[in-house]
């Protein structure tokens, strides 16, 4: 008998169990697009220990071109152009420029047109034109207990955390790979003995402000190693817009992709729910150690040329409320503030009058980017200012551009009149 | 005195190299500029260490899901270290080398379930890979 595609690919020795149909889509009979998926699936199967691949609910896969690149390119219009389609309802980050009105932001355009070219190979793939970091707030609801294969640290955290639906930190290649084939290796998050918490936090710091969820955050990303940790002593008031901030700066900071919100979190009532009975340390939080993350980010205290919010997109409801503290305010000269959303948010704040006030005072809402992956230095800006932690962390990995990181209240007052 | 690490191999193959050893939480992902390989990251440790042709080493991976596609840019345009070693798995690492093998021909090794401590330090000449998994200290 002629070897099978499988062990022609993968070796005798993988752990890696495929199906009938699987072996047929790896050999070729599903068309080259399926193919190449599930080599790629296969061979980061074998190389994690997966033994088999599991059907996934939904895909979330990145097409920006600030991070893809020339090569990322290469792989979605690879893909594109074999005759891919996605199997699942797949949804899709935002992109490096804001798609409708990039030339009004000084975009230049041979960089618009790399962007472009994604945006294509992810159109014919049958992607849904979200370009959104913020997919479970619009348009991609799991539900408890369901696996998905997603891109985009910051939304994996809020899946695993505050849905409690099950997914890994998929990267760049792979994403569409699982959105193409409907399938995910299973193994990390994917396995309940992976989910216990191995060390927890306690927030002992009072009432929390928008930049003490956030340093909260990178604190325990920067302190936990691939451990998960638990956290403790949230106030009853957070919101899920609190968490989603939370758990982005906690994914930029390590390689942190669940944290037990106790109280919060499907399944982890208490913190021996949470660690599944296992003894945990218990690090106290305190002010201290959130001032030490503030003194960790910022790295200027120049004067900003742009106040970036966002990272990941604003709600509807912060739109809201930045509205409100902008009403009857004017920024100052020499300095721009852009508000990051998705563009659903910003049809809604269209219809109800919170864009009036954001654009009355000077600033602007951007839909369909976002700051961290938008061509800052390009755009013409040296030092932002901003309450988002992932924005500090990616921005000072890149050095092109030097922040401020403090809370709203404070950036308001000090960039209007 | 030859001193050897064993880990667990994901991407099979067999490189040697001088080391570029992270003790802290690492990422290609606006941490590595692709068009030189030189490490940007101001927290990283080995900022202005250049990962071409290298052995680098890192503990764990940290932040954006993108990491991957940084990692594979980096081996398109002809910049990327020749094997990576980590600490615990680090899934971009494995996407980028799996990528690196499929768009472009390239073979780098990856191999977890190293934590070499002070045993092994930047600029020295390593082994990496093989059937056992195996990081060797050259020199």
């Amino acid at each position: 008998m002629p070897p099978t595609a499988f062990k022609t690919i993968l070796g005798r020795n993988s752990r890696l169990h495929l199906t009938a149909k699987e072996e047929k889509a790896l050999g070729g009979e599903e068309g080259e697009a399926r193919r190449f998926a599930m080599e790629i699936a296969t061979k980061v199967g074998d190389a994690v220990g997966a033994e088999s691949l599991v059907p996934i609910k939904s895909a979330h896969v990145l097409a920006h071109y600030s991070s893809l690149h020339e090569a990322g390119i290469e792989v979605l219009e690879k893909f594109a152009g074999s005759g891919g389609k996605f199997a699942v309802p797949t949804t899709v980050d935002p992109a490096s420029i804001d798609l409708e009105n990039w030339q009004s932001f000084g975009v230049p355009e041979d960089y618009a047109r790399q962007q472009f070219r994604l945006c294509e190979a992810y159109a014919k793939l049958g992607g849904i034109q979200c370009w959104t970091c913020v997919q479970y707030q619009v348009c991609n609801f799991p539900k408890q207990g369901e696996d998905v294969a997603w891109a985009e640290s910051s939304s994996v955290v809020f899946a695993n955390s505050v849905i409690g639906c099950r997914s890994n930190k998929i990267t760049a290649g792979m994403d569409i790979a699982c959105a193409i084939l409907g399938l995910t290796p299973e193994f990390g998050m994917l396995i309940d003995e992976n989910r216990g918490a191995k060390v927890a936090y306690r927030a002992a710091f009072g009432t929390p402000t928008d930049l003490d969820y956030r340093s909260l955050g990178y604190f325990i990303g920067k302190n936990s190693g691939s451990r998960v940790p638990a956290l403790e002593g949230l106030p009853r008031s957070v919101t899920s817009d609190d968490l989603k901030h939370l758990g982005a700066a906690a994914a930029s900071a390590g390689p942190v992709t669940m944290i037990h919100y106790v109280g919060v979190t499907p399944g982890s009532g208490t913190l021996a729910e949470a660690s599944k009975g296992e003894k945990v340390e218990v690090i106290d939080v305190t002010r201290k150690e959130l001032e030490g993350v503030e003194a960790d980010l910022n790295q200027t205290d120049d004067a900003p040329d742009l106040v970036a919010l966002g990272v990941p997109h604003l709600s509807v409801n912060e739109l809201g409320s930045l509205a409100k503290l902008l009403s009857g305010k004017k920024l100052r000269k020499g300095i721009s503030l852009y508000a990051y959303t998705s563009s659903q948010a910003y049809e809604m704040a269209s219809r109800t009058g919170i864009s009036a006030d954001i654009e009355g005072a000077g600033g602007r809402m951007t839909h369909s980017t976002d700051a961290e992956i938008s061509p800052l230095k390009k755009l013409g800006f040296n030092t932002v200012l901003t309450n988002s932690a992932k924005l500090a962390e990616i921005v000072s990995s890149e050095g092109e551009v030097r922040l401020r990181y403090a809370p709203l209240a404070k950036i308001v007052e000090e960039v209007t009149d | 005195m030859t001193e050897t690490f064993r880990g667990r191999t994901l991407v099979q193959g067999e490189a040697t190299g001088e080391a570029v050893m992270s003790a802290r939480a690492f990422t290609f992902a606006h941490g590595v500029e692709p068009s030189s390989g030189l490490v940007t990251d101001i927290r990283s440790d080995v900022r202005g260490a250049n990962v071409r042709g290298k052995v680098l080493l890192y503990p764990h991976g940290k932040g954006s899901t993108t990491a991957s596609s940084w990692f594979l840019e980096t081996v398109r345009e002809g910049n990327h270290p020749v094997a990576i070693v980590t600490s615990s798995v680090d899934l971009s690492a494995v996407i980028g080398s799996v990528m690196a093998k499929l768009l472009y021909g390239r073979t780098i090794p990856v191999v977890s379930g190293v934590s070499p401590g002070n045993s092994i330090k930047s600029g020295m000449r390593l082994s990496v890979g093989g059937e056992d998994a195996t990081v060797t200290v050259l020199e």
